[in-house]
């Protein structure tokens, strides 16, 4: 009995992999030719109906928006859901200890001033790197955000850049001046407003006749303006969530 | 042929962590690495008829299929969401029970109730 119980978890799981990769192998390794209608039809006509080079942008941004919609959504749930589980697992730890040395303390990087130079983990090479990459990433998320119709890049992926940047302010503080941008409620205050400027946004084609999401400056010269308005306020939604949820999960958020 | 069988290596591996393993964290990566399968599978079969970035600044005809790119920078997110919650859950956990190990979470549980 002893050694059935022994292996008899490995037997299991062996077993529920090898359906798994007998139920997977037939997807992976079909080969059916991938359509290309679609392919052609937005290589043909994607950067007329709505003004961006880049045809990734076009597509989430323009003809399944809905998607981004949903995923904001999606995101917004996740950052209420860790800040609640999260800060009540604050206000269980605090009142145990305060030892600067011990790891396992969740606020172990939200260590106040004189705390600070004797942690274990903190070391000034991280503040004197993290403190002047920081502005210098932040730029970098803002370009790739701007150009996102223009060159790979985009609000997903410029907001993550700027997720970084914030947390690097935030670990890169060496003495007690920090950023404003590590505070979780200007953080979320962003948030907040870059979704409700995102739903006023989808629903000002309505007024212009071109329905939900439709893109309101379809007529105008310039129809372009329209992802380049969602992207950045998809980037900084992005930004701002996932630099939120890193800064409370290093302890950080008062 | 070989990066499609090394997908479902890979993909097989983070199941293998899901299942197998005792640790929540490992567990959670293990999330992690089957998400991170399926969007390069995804990226993998959009792959196949293009050779170019669907980015239009001359007259390429080869680009490859943006919409399973699109689709993914979807996922990725939401892939980021569900781990960013689930490291939350294990926190919120450890600090209740003082263990990452399901059995000894589900033994602890079973004391104190």
């Amino acid at each position: 009995m002893g050694k059935r119980k022994a292996w008899s978890p490995i037997l299991q799981a062996g077993l529920a992999i090898g359906a798994m990769g007998i139920v997977l192998l037939p997807v992976f390794l079909c080969q059916t030719p991938w359509p290309t209608a679609a392919r052609d039809y937005l290589v043909q006509h994607g950067q007329d109906e709505s003004g961006a080079i880049n045809l990734v942008s076009a597509i989430y941004l323009g003809y399944r928006a809905f998607d981004t919609l949903g995923e904001t959504i999606v995101l917004l749930v996740a950052v209420i859901g860790t800040m609640g589980l999260l800060s009540r697992v604050e206000s269980l730890v605090n009142p145990i200890g305060d030892d600067d040395n011990s790891i396992q303390t969740v606020s172990a990087f939200s260590l106040r001033g004189e705390k600070r130079s004797s942690h274990v983990l903190r070391t000034h090479l991280l503040e004197v790197v993290t403190g002047k990459i920081g502005p210098i990433v932040l730029l970098f998320g803002f370009y790739v955000m701007l150009y996102g119709h223009l060159s790979p890049g985009g609000g997903f992926q410029g907001g993550v850049i700027i997720a970084s940047g914030i947390v690097f302010l935030a670990l890169g503080n060496q003495q007690d001046n920090t950023s404003v941008l590590s505070k979780s409620s200007i953080l979320g205050g962003i948030e907040s407003v870059s979704f409700l400027l995102f739903i006023v946004v989808a629903i000002s084609g309505i007024f212009f006749g071109k329905g939900f999401f439709g893109n309101p400056l379809a007529d105008s010269a310039y129809p372009v303006g329209f992802i380049v308005l969602m992207n950045s306020i998809i980037g900084l939604k992005v930004g701002a969530s996932i630099g939120f949820m890193c800064i409370a999960m290093m302890g950080g958020h008062d | 042929m070989v990066e499609r069988a090394l997908l479902l290596c890979l993909l097989l591996l983070g199941f293998w962590g899901v299942v197998a393993k005792k640790n929540i964290i490992k567990k959670i990566f293990g999330l992690n690495i089957l998400n991170a399968a399926a969007v390069m599978l995804f990226i993998l079969e959009g792959n196949r008829i293009g050779t170019e970035a669907p980015i239009l600044e001359s007259d390429l005809a080869l680009v490859v299929d943006p919409i399973p790119q699109a689709l993914m920078l979807t996922a990725i997110v939401i892939g980021v969401c569900v781990t960013a919650l689930a490291l939350a859950l294990a926190v919120h956990l450890y600090q209740i029970t003082g263990s990452f190990d399901i059995d000894t979470i589900r033994e602890r549980v079973k004391d104190a109730t």
